[in-house]
């Protein structure tokens, strides 16, 4: 496999002939999320020629380009002047605007709330308790829709994934799987554990940015009663002033 | 001069352009014309930028009527292509008259099938692109009855000797097949499925009719990875070929999730992606290994067609007086000279 190392410890993957997944490997996976973003938002503002975008997700990068106006080779060579110029001037992370969201555990609003307890080990109390207890970093935009994609409460094991994924999960579901948690801003399928929802509308796609957060941007939860739900509906999540 | 057609039989149609490349970087698919090559072809051929809104139809019949004068061009899979009732020829302009129907019939062999109308239409659009997006629940509904707005209309262009083609402009069609050979390159992780890879060349796949826009599903004989890690999720190419069940292979298309954790086994090249578009459920499929270098080759020669089609295509409508621009002594004069 065509693969390259340079001293900022980086891998570069041919993914097509449209696309090269970039990997950081420092052997820390903090600073790896810090590069491939860092790295994306230089790409970004860069402007070449022939590369559409970048998608950061944890320790990797996909950069996607037109073969017919440049090719993997000439984007290779950007990325690894990209990562020198990086390597000069240190991760570019801008401060994080924090957004409070609330949310209603379980019943018909998180279907999945008292299987996750049960598989925990714990009371459905104490995994509300977790779940808002931590401030969460957003690590990546995901599937479905620009989906807030960060590292999951403090549980005591992974938490699996359904074994026969729900056909539409509402917008506004809260959910866990792994050791992962996000918020889904459309209605989409899904197979990762519903324990609550929010009545926040995340995704508009008569807004610009769709979705109010970036990467790097942190959020935490806090519970409301269910007959608090429908004060929120129709109100946009933003960041808190 | 704007003008207008209105929507008769719908079929499976939908108004879109090449795609949304800036969707990814937001977490939204890409999306846009599943075979790029027909989808510029047409616009192409209509006198068209390259990405102008367009309408894809997908194997099902479909009808429109022209409300004003119009020049279209249909590409894509084979199929009936009739206006005002008369036998017209795909992959070329037609005129349109006011009031006339225009019927796609028994799209055949391939799957989809493009109508670009030159002047292109007005309609909405999301980070730079008309493409829908299902997730998102963006893009028009063509309804029976829907008026499409274009930004042109196109008085008839008459052929004075009567049988003979208007135009003959020498594109090379592309070949529709049943059996098509499909180029991959190696994908990232090709590594983790250790000698089972071969498999993947090794195999007639068949389409699943589970195929959509999102990916095609192939059954067959299944690589298998070695390795039983979890995967963080990451960035994947439209192309990516995974192995998410044991009865499948997925083979993500345009309209693919952003990010996932599976192992990228293979990835279909960009020209191969415009064939995979067309494959219809119980077509067979064998897939051929290429490299990066070949398959970008490939590309760029498909693309030089187009560009020689454009060059003639320009010098045609020019001397034929459709879509020229204002020329150099039509403008105003700058201000303050």
């Amino acid at each position: 496999m065509a693969a390259t190392t340079t001293p900022t410890a980086l891998d570069i993957f041919e993914s097509g002939d449209a696309a090269l997944r970039v990997v950081a490997r420092s052997g820390d996976a903090e600073a790896n999320w810090a590069t491939v973003h860092s790295l994306a938002g230089w790409l970004a503002t860069a402007g070449v020629d022939g590369i559409y975008g970048a998608v950061p997700t944890y320790d990797s990068v996909l950069v996607e380009f037109d073969p017919y106006v440049t090719s993997a080779r000439q984007v290779r060579a950007f990325v690894l002047l990209g990562m020198r110029q990086l390597d000069f001037t240190g991760p570019a992370m801008r401060e994080p605007r924090r957004f409070e969201v609330p949310v209603v555990y379980g019943g018909e609003y998180g279907p999945d709330l008292e299987r996750v307890a049960d598989h925990q080990g714990l009371d459905v109390e104490d995994v509300i308790a977790r779940h808002t207890a931590k401030t969460y970093v957003i690590r990546c935009l995901g599937a479905p829709a620009g989906s807030p994609m960060m590292d999951g409460p403090d549980f005591p094991v992974p938490v699996p994934r359904l074994k026969d994924p729900r056909l539409s999960v509402p917008a506004g579901a809260v959910s866990v799987a792994g050791r992962q948690a996000v918020i889904a801003p459309a209605v989409a399928p899904g197979g990762w554990c519903v324990i609550g929802q929010t009545p926040l509308t995340v995704l508009d796609a008569a807004r610009e940015p769709l979705v109010p957060y970036v990467p790097g941007d942190e959020l935490r939860f806090y519970r409301i009663p269910a007959d608090d739900f429908e004060n929120f509906t129709g109100k946009f999540l933003e960041a808190r002033p | 001069m704007t003008g207008s057609l209105i929507i008769l039989q719908p079929g499976h149609s939908v108004v879109t352009d090449l795609g949304r490349t800036k969707g990814p970087a937001y977490g939204l698919p890409v999306n846009g014309a599943l075979d790029q090559f027909s989808a510029k072809a047409a616009n192409i051929l209509a006198g068209n930028e390259d990405n102008d809104p367009l309408l894809e139809l997908t194997a099902l019949d479909f009808r429109m009527r022209a409300t004003t004068d119009l020049l279209i061009a249909v590409t894509g899979a084979p199929l009936d292509l009739t206006v005002g009732g008369r036998d017209c020829p795909q992959w070329e302009p037609v005129s349109v008259r006011a009031g006339e129907v225009v019927a796609v019939r028994g799209i055949r062999t391939g799957l989809r099938a493009y109508i670009a109308v030159h002047g292109s239409f007005t309609v909405p659009s999301l980070l730079g692109s008309c493409a829908p997006d299902t997730v998102v629940g963006f893009g028009l509904k063509l309804v029976e009855g829907f008026r499409l707005e274009t930004r042109k209309t196109t008085a008839p262009i008459t052929q004075p000797h009567f049988g003979l083609p208007l135009f003959r402009l020498g594109l090379t069609q592309p070949a529709f097949t049943t059996n098509p050979v499909i180029d991959v390159t190696d994908g990232p992780d090709v590594a983790e499925f250790g000698e089972t890879a071969d498999l993947l060349f090794s195999t007639q796949y068949t389409v699943s009719p589970r195929s959509n826009h999102i990916g095609l599903r192939l059954g067959g004989a299944l690589p298998e990875r070695q390795l039983t890690s979890e995967v963080l999720s990451r960035g994947v190419p439209v192309g990516a070929i995974e192995i998410p069940s044991r009865e499948e292979l997925l083979v993500l298309h345009r309209g693919r999730g952003v990010t996932a954790g599976y192992p990228v086994l293979a990835v279909v090249t960009s020209r191969s992606l415009d064939i995979l578009a067309q494959a219809r459920p119980g077509h067979t499929i064998t897939f051929r290994k290429t490299t990066v270098a070949e398959a970008t080759a490939m590309h760029r020669t498909a693309c030089l067609e187009l560009d020689r089609l454009r060059n003639t295509i320009t010098t045609v409508f020019g001397l034929l007086g459709i879509g020229a621009g204002q020329r150099w002594y039509e403008l105003s004069p700058a201000s303050g000279a």
